[in-house]
């Protein structure tokens, strides 16, 4: 495990600055202008952060909602006697919903329950694989089907729910199986 | 869909803070209007008689708890009125946790107080708390809207600088023919997941980088490499605001998190003392790679129902 981690997180340092490089010494090689190249393409970057705006704000705000008035606590009571029977426990359960709405919020949850519970107990290991197998779902969906301006999103909403949901159960299934 | 759980998180989000708001104040919860017998003891008794306005630190005994005080700041307004400012220590009561939580102020307790006559260096006086009402439709405004809608526009703006430099670099990439280049790579794997993007395509060079960039848990590099993805595709789209089939399969991958190692998750458990933080890497592997397939393979096979299907055309 500890070659595993220490080989990925190796190639994550590396990998900017070697990326850049190369691309940099490749387009130079291929005689492309790469200092025009590279302010043509960079100009559309204003672009994209201004037009994400209004959907991340409409994706956000919601989310806001949802969080500050108390709802997750109430849908986290009313279905807690069904994942209770899959084994996860009740205070788990927040960081389920949370977890594809709001990626700070997630964190927030998780350094709370490794602090109260200690980081080796049985949930804190499992508030633990759900934030590092999830994703922030809606932020996501946001962000990237704004950028080019796409309101129907089709399947991928239901498809990214249900991947979510899969991951959950695989996070709580998983824990119990080898540290329970 | 996205517009049904849009209108949910709003709806219930607001409906559950109404509901908690008048449930708490049917109950009076935070006990607004309950008048507390208190005495005062001035700390420094050489400044009497108070004047207005000014502000006296105190020590706040109430009667009917024994051996319980407070520190707090007493500002004398009118008559033998004023307003008590609180210290909230290890001693406050529970309730008034809440209440204080509720009114958030700073660092105190904000009560009325009235007193009968000037006395020597301590006050009997009636202490109220500032009523508390609407907790949650409060929270609702301030935490929840205009925080979040600040917040929307910080993380948009912040993305400007990281997303400029990823699309120079690309565009470098792409010029000099790079891009096709890495699309060739996996050109059987990608061909298969997106059969309606011709192989040559640079969409094909953008989502491999930043399915690369995600499996090293990249975000900075992933996010600009999936809008740019994104940019492309939709350069394929032939109706334009709606997702095409080759956008949704790149969204579930890119939601269903392929991050090989969480790196923030592993410094967290360690920084809390864990005694083999990286225990949780077997688990978030396999649970993550599990959601991804399944994910794809529900787009693939929701791709196939009529419902979405009819959306295209």
């Amino acid at each position: 495990m500890d070659l595993l981690v220490n080989t990925v997180s190796t190639i994550s340092i590396l990998a900017i600055p070697a990326l850049i490089l190369f691309i940099v010494i490749y387009g130079a090689i291929k005689k492309v202008k790469i200092y025009e190249s590279f302010v043509e393409g960079a100009k559309e970057g204003f672009n994209v952060g201004v037009r994400i705006i209004p959907y991340l704000v409409a994706m956000l705000v919601a989310i806001g909602i949802f969080r500050a008035g108390g709802a997750m606590e109430l849908l986290a009571r009313i279905i807690y006697p069904i994942t209770n029977l899959i084994g996860m426990p009740a205070e788990a359960l927040p960081m389920a919903i949370i977890r594809p709405l709001s990626g700070s919020g997630a964190l927030g949850i998780m350094s709370e329950i490794i602090k109260t519970h200690g980081p080796d107990s049985l949930i804190a290991r499992m508030v633990s694989v759900m934030m590092g197998s999830g994703e922030t779902t809606f932020y996501v969906l946001a962000i990237y089907f704004g950028s080019v301006n796409i309101t129907k999103t089709r399947q991928a909403v239901p498809a990214g729910i249900i991947a979510d949901i899969v991951g959950i159960l695989m996070s709580v299934w998983l824990v119990n199986l080898i540290f329970n | 869909m996205l517009n049904y759980i849009w209108a949910s998180l709003i709806v219930i989000g607001i409906l559950v803070a109404v509901w908690s708001d008048w449930h708490e104040i049917s109950t009076n919860k935070y006990h607004n209007g309950e008048e507390y017998p208190i005495t005062l003891k001035l700390e420094d008794t050489s400044v009497l008689p108070l004047q207005k306005s000014f502000s006296y630190g105190c020590t706040v005994f109430i009667d009917d708890v024994s051996g319980m005080s407070q520190h707090a700041n007493l500002i004398p307004s009118d008559g033998n009125h004023g307003i008590l400012r609180i210290f909230v220590d290890e001693n406050t009561p529970p309730l008034w946790r809440e209440i204080f939580t509720a009114q958030k102020r700073s660092d105190y307790l904000l009560a009325h107080i009235r007193w009968d006559g000037d006395s020597a260096n301590s006050l009997s006086a009636k202490m109220k708390f500032e009523p508390v009402k609407f907790v949650h439709l409060n929270a609702v405004t301030n935490d929840g809207i205009i925080k979040y809608a600040k917040i929307a526009v910080e993380l948009a703006i912040g993305l400007i600088g990281i997303m400029a430099l990823w699309l120079g670099v690309m565009k470098i990439a792409e010029q000099s023919g790079l891009v096709a280049k890495i699309a060739g790579f996996l050109k059987p794997v990608m061909t298969r997941l997106f059969p309606d993007v011709p192989a040559d395509h640079p969409a094909i060079g953008s989502m491999i980088m930043n399915i690369s960039a995600n499996i090293l848990g990249l975000a900075n590099a992933a996010t600009p490499l999936g809008l740019k993805a994104m940019e492309e595709l939709n350069k394929l789209n032939k109706k334009l605001g709606t997702a095409t089939d080759a956008m949704c399969t790149f969204l579930v991958i890119n939601t269903s998190n392929v991050q090989l190692i969480p790196a923030t998750v592993i410094a967290i458990r360690a920084a809390a003392g864990s005694s083999n933080p990286t225990e949780i890497l077997g688990p978030v592997i396999v649970a993550t790679t599990v959601s991804t397939v399944v994910g794809v393979i529900t787009v693939k096979l929701l791709a196939r129902m009529q419902i979405f299907k009819k959306e295209l055309s």
